[in-house]
């Protein structure tokens, strides 16, 4: 087997399994089992892949391809034609590699968690599991725009499916709003992808760059200005950014604690790769970052603020969530190599941290079944050790030494700072001052404050495999903390390539 | 009347129109408080970006923003109100978001 057909089994692996998953009703053992091993093997494979692209169908660009190269006539080899992609195109470096391998590790937790904390595992649960991380996966890697949207759908229902299946109350009416404005977006989306291809003629990201590079299209024509809008458009539904933050983050709520993990990171990576395919796309326009940025700094504020004022912990952590885009989007919106590397590290640090806590909380709605701060309190006493990790996921959150989104927050207010924007700098202080607050008001009314009388604790035993999760996730936060170099290293070719 | 009374007043109006049940509580009341200053000061930091593109634009829009803030506070209980789970609402945010950024993306490229 060719060594870069890995790449597409990135993908096809979780389709497959979560087919299969799903014709497993009510056979437990195997679903477990099946779950598992996926799982396992979902975050090892992209360790194992050779950097480098993969053809679907095997259709290189003739420039490839030297037996049809030859004889070719010039008419031919002598234009743009010869470098074109005829066929679907993944693209696998070191970027994608530490993107696809941490979505992986983050399935691989949320599948742990919900094996052992649900007494009988649902397929249809993982099918949507699966579904999700591999259309993610395959977003993160395709370097075709149509191929991405299909993936973009794809994600959208597989959310939905996950919020449906979590039984809390008022999650159909949240998965239904989610799907009206998602009809909204995706073929708003989908209308600006058939602008391009109308007008270039391709829906190869590479090509269209090409295209705009040489001069074939004018890339200021209103046309394609209209086109960029409508994929900007897409890309905020898609990653949960203003106007979306309101209904992600009740999304975020509607799910159990193991699919909120799971959604927060498909919402992390949809941005970071669809953002990653704009500014290729329309960087030439300096409009571009400018939006970018702007609409970041609305979702950090917007975020943030509101979190501060929500009383149901998994609405906090929703809107903390949507919060931290903004600081992945304003590093992607600088535009500088160091901006851009900082900004997708914050993505890598934040799609962590946040399954953490999600992970973590989730552990407070396993006990008491409720989510409402009003009605907790005195969860220390109940497992001191779970609160603690809990605190050091906050921590993490918050940006404070020697953890992973320190280093990244510090990254990015250099990049502000050096691009001559220090009051991005300044405002990213400020909120992460204000996330910290946010997260202590939660902590203390879950944890610190007595114990309000008609609590009621079950006596279900939080199951090991959930802490297993909540401390590997810390080991993971406090080696990129110390160690960012690990994370950096494998970012900045691709952010150097977008500058 | 204090501050905190201005919002603690506030939220009674909201929660009275909402018909909301829940008890204003201290921890409420100052994280209103928090959300509201930093709301304001994020706003005025950003704000000091137009610079950018002239000085005393810069100047003009922070004037401006400081007296539409100090009149129209508080500010965090209108917007937490309208930013609720609604479809009507969302919709309508959504919509406005689409127009505003059509046209800054049409408009704002066509004049950089």
């Amino acid at each position: 087997m060719n060594a870069n057909a890995l790449i597409a089994v990135m993908v096809i692996l979780p389709i497959a399994s979560a087919l299969f998953l799903n014709l497993l009703h009510k056979k437990d053992r195997t679903i477990k089992i099946l779950a598992i091993i996926t799982a396992i093997v979902i975050p090892i494979i992209p360790l194992l892949t050779p950097y480098g692209s993969h053809f679907f169908g095997g259709y290189v660009p003739l420039a490839q391809n030297a037996t049809l190269a030859q004889g070719l006539p010039s008419l031919i080899t002598g234009t743009q034609l010869f470098q074109f992609h005829p066929g679907i195109m993944y693209v696998f470096t070191s970027a994608q590699q530490l993107m696809v391998f941490v979505l992986g590790l983050i399935t691989f937790f949320a599948i742990f968690t919900f094996l052992n904390e649900t007494k009988r595992p649902s397929g249809v649960y993982a099918f949507l599991m699966f579904m999700g991380t591999a259309s993610v996966s395959a977003i993160l890697l395709s370097d075709d725009i149509f191929n991405i949207f299909v993936f973009f759908e794809i994600a959208a229902l597989a959310q939905v499916g996950i919020i449906v299946a979590s039984g809390i109350k008022n999650n159909y009416e949240t998965a239904l709003k989610y799907t009206l404005l998602g009809n909204i977006a995706g073929p708003l989306l989908l209308l600006g992808i058939v602008i391009l291809l109308g007008v270039t003629g391709n829906v190869n990201v590479t090509d269209m760059v090409f295209t705009f590079k040489q001069g074939y299209v004018d890339p200021n024509s209103p046309v394609i200005l209209m086109s960029m809008a409508l994929i900007a458009f897409g890309w905020l539904y898609a990653s949960g950014l203003p106007p979306f933050h309101t209904i992600k983050s009740a999304v975020y709520s509607k799910a159990l604690p193991h699919g909120a993990a799971l959604l927060q990171a498909f919402s992390v990576f949809t941005l970071v790769a669809i953002g990653i395919i704009i500014l290729r796309l329309f960087s030439y326009n300096p409009f571009t970052n400018i939006a970018i940025i702007g609409i970041s700094v609305i979702a950090m504020i917007l975020g943030i603020t509101m979190a501060i004022v929500q009383t149901d912990y998994k609405r906090i952590l929703g809107y903390l969530a949507v919060g931290e885009l903004g600081y992945i989007g304003i590093g992607l919106g600088l535009g500088t190599a160091f901006g851009i590397t900082a900004g997708l590290f914050q993505a890598v640090n934040e799609a962590i941290i946040t399954s953490f806590l999600f992970i973590g909380f989730g552990t407070v709605l396993y006990k008491t079944r409720t989510s409402n701060t009003r009605k907790l309190g005195g969860m220390m006493y109940v497992n001191p050790k779970v609160a603690l990790l809990v605190l050091l996921a906050g921590l993490a959150m918050a940006g404070v030494p020697p953890l992973n989104a320190f280093q990244s927050k510090l990254m990015l207010i250099q990049a502000a700072i050096q691009s001559g924007l220090p009051e991005l700098g300044i405002i990213m202080i400020l909120l992460s001052i204000v996330t910290f607050m946010t997260f202590m008001k939660a902590f203390y009314t879950i944890y610190m404050r007595p114990k309000p009388k008609e609590l009621e604790i079950l006596d279900n035993k939080i199951p090991r495999s959930t802490v297993i999760s909540m401390v590997a996730l810390l080991i993971i936060c406090v080696i990129l903390g110390l160690f960012p170099q690990i994370a950096t290293n494998s970012l900045q070719t691709l952010a150097a390539g977008l500058v | 009347m204090s501050f905190y009374d201005i919002i603690l007043k506030r939220i009674r109006k909201i929660q009275e129109k909402a018909e909301e049940e829940e008890p204003i509580t201290n921890v409420t009341v100052s994280a209103m408080l928090t959300a509201e200053l930093t709301l304001i000061a994020s706003v005025l930091v950003a704000v000091v970006m137009v610079r950018l593109i002239h000085p005393v634009l810069m100047i003009i829009m922070i004037a401006a923003v400081l007296i539409i803030a100090l009149m129209v506070m508080p500010i965090m209980p209108r917007l937490r109100r309208e930013q609720n789970d609604d479809l009507n609402n969302m919709m309508f945010y959504v919509v406005v978001a689409l127009g505003i950024i059509v046209a800054l993306f049409y408009w704002g490229n066509l004049n950089v």
